[in-house]
């Protein structure tokens, strides 16, 4: 099943019309071609991701249980961006992950979540320099930005007991 | 809208933040808010240099780099440190629009090149006190 928020953009991957035009400020003109077909592999690489992330987020609050209130927002928008990007590779299926369990304590879940945010980051990164769609690459850009805000926000936490934000 | 189109549309909205931060700046007492100033003379060297950078990759598309304006409009009153800093934020937040819309009609060195100033400007938005966002630069996505 396709989201309206996949159908969005999955539009520009499947058709030559695009339904998630950037705002008028950057011109807005449609691709006149469809994309290429590598462009769905690379979502799928993204999607497979995106899920680990999930994944990795879901075991740093399973270990530490105190981290939820600063997690949940990441895990929200990583969410967010899962659900954008699966729409757009809807004949594959989105991959599951288990999450692990984390020794240790708060310290490392959150070290261990660092780590994953980071890789993330590179992933999507890589994503968005070599979409042949421009405005996939829209996307995973806005994705990476997101990322690295939320990362910049957990970077500035201490890794003892309490929560700041 | 061509690569050039949007390169150029970013060397204008840059001139512009250029200027705008140079205000903030002048309004900010280094004695009273060191923090804020260091933040904002930081953001104001890498937009300086974004600017810079800008100009070569409109002359390497075989344009003439648009000129800035003598002076800009600034919005609402900029008076206190929290004005300040909420502007400041606000221009980073339109940078971050800003050089998504050159990631889209780009490739390669200058792709990459945007996508890393506009995960800078998204970051420094934070360290200006704005939050995490969902789709920072293209919240019609969400």
């Amino acid at each position: 099943m396709v989201s309206a928020a996949g159908t969005a953009l999955a539009a520009p991957l499947v058709a030559a019309g695009c339904d998630i035009d950037p705002p008028a400020r950057s011109g807005g003109s449609s691709p006149a071609t469809p994309p290429p077909p590598e462009d769905a592999e690379l979502v799928a690489t993204v999607v497979a991701e995106l899920v680990r992330a999930g994944a990795a987020l879901e075991a740093a609050t399973l270990s530490a249980p105190d981290l939820t209130p600063l997690l949940a927002p990441v895990a929200a928008a990583h969410a967010e961006h899962l659900e954008l990007l699966a729409g757009a590779v809807a004949d594959a299926d989105v991959p599951t992950a288990e999450p692990r369990s984390i020794a240790g304590g708060r310290a490392k879940a959150l070290a261990a979540v660092r780590r994953s945010e980071r890789r993330l980051q590179r992933v999507v990164r890589d994503a968005c320099v070599a979409a042949a769609s421009g405005d996939l690459a829209r996307a995973l850009a806005s994705v990476a930005a997101s990322t690295a805000q939320h990362g910049a926000a957990l970077a500035g936490t201490p890794t003892g007991t309490g929560v700041t934000t | 809208m061509s690569v050039l189109d949007a390169l150029q549309s970013a060397l204008a909205e840059e001139h512009a933040t250029l200027w705008t931060y140079g205000v903030l700046g002048a309004r900010t007492s280094q004695a009273t808010s060191p923090e804020l100033y260091a933040t904002l003379t930081t953001a104001y060297r890498r937009h300086r240099s974004r600017r810079d950078q800008l100009r070569l990759m409109v002359r390497d598309a075989a344009g003439e780099p648009v000129a800035a304006a003598v002076a800009y409009e600034l919005d609402g009153a900029l008076v206190r440190a929290p004005q300040v800093q909420r502007a400041a934020a606000g221009l980073e937040a339109a940078g971050v629009e800003m050089l998504l819309a050159l990631v889209a009609r780009s490739s390669g060195e200058v792709r990459e090149w945007a996508l890393t100033e506009a995960t800078w400007s998204a970051v420094w938005q934070v360290e200006l006190g704005g939050s995490a966002q969902t789709w920072p630069g293209a919240a019609e996505l969400g």
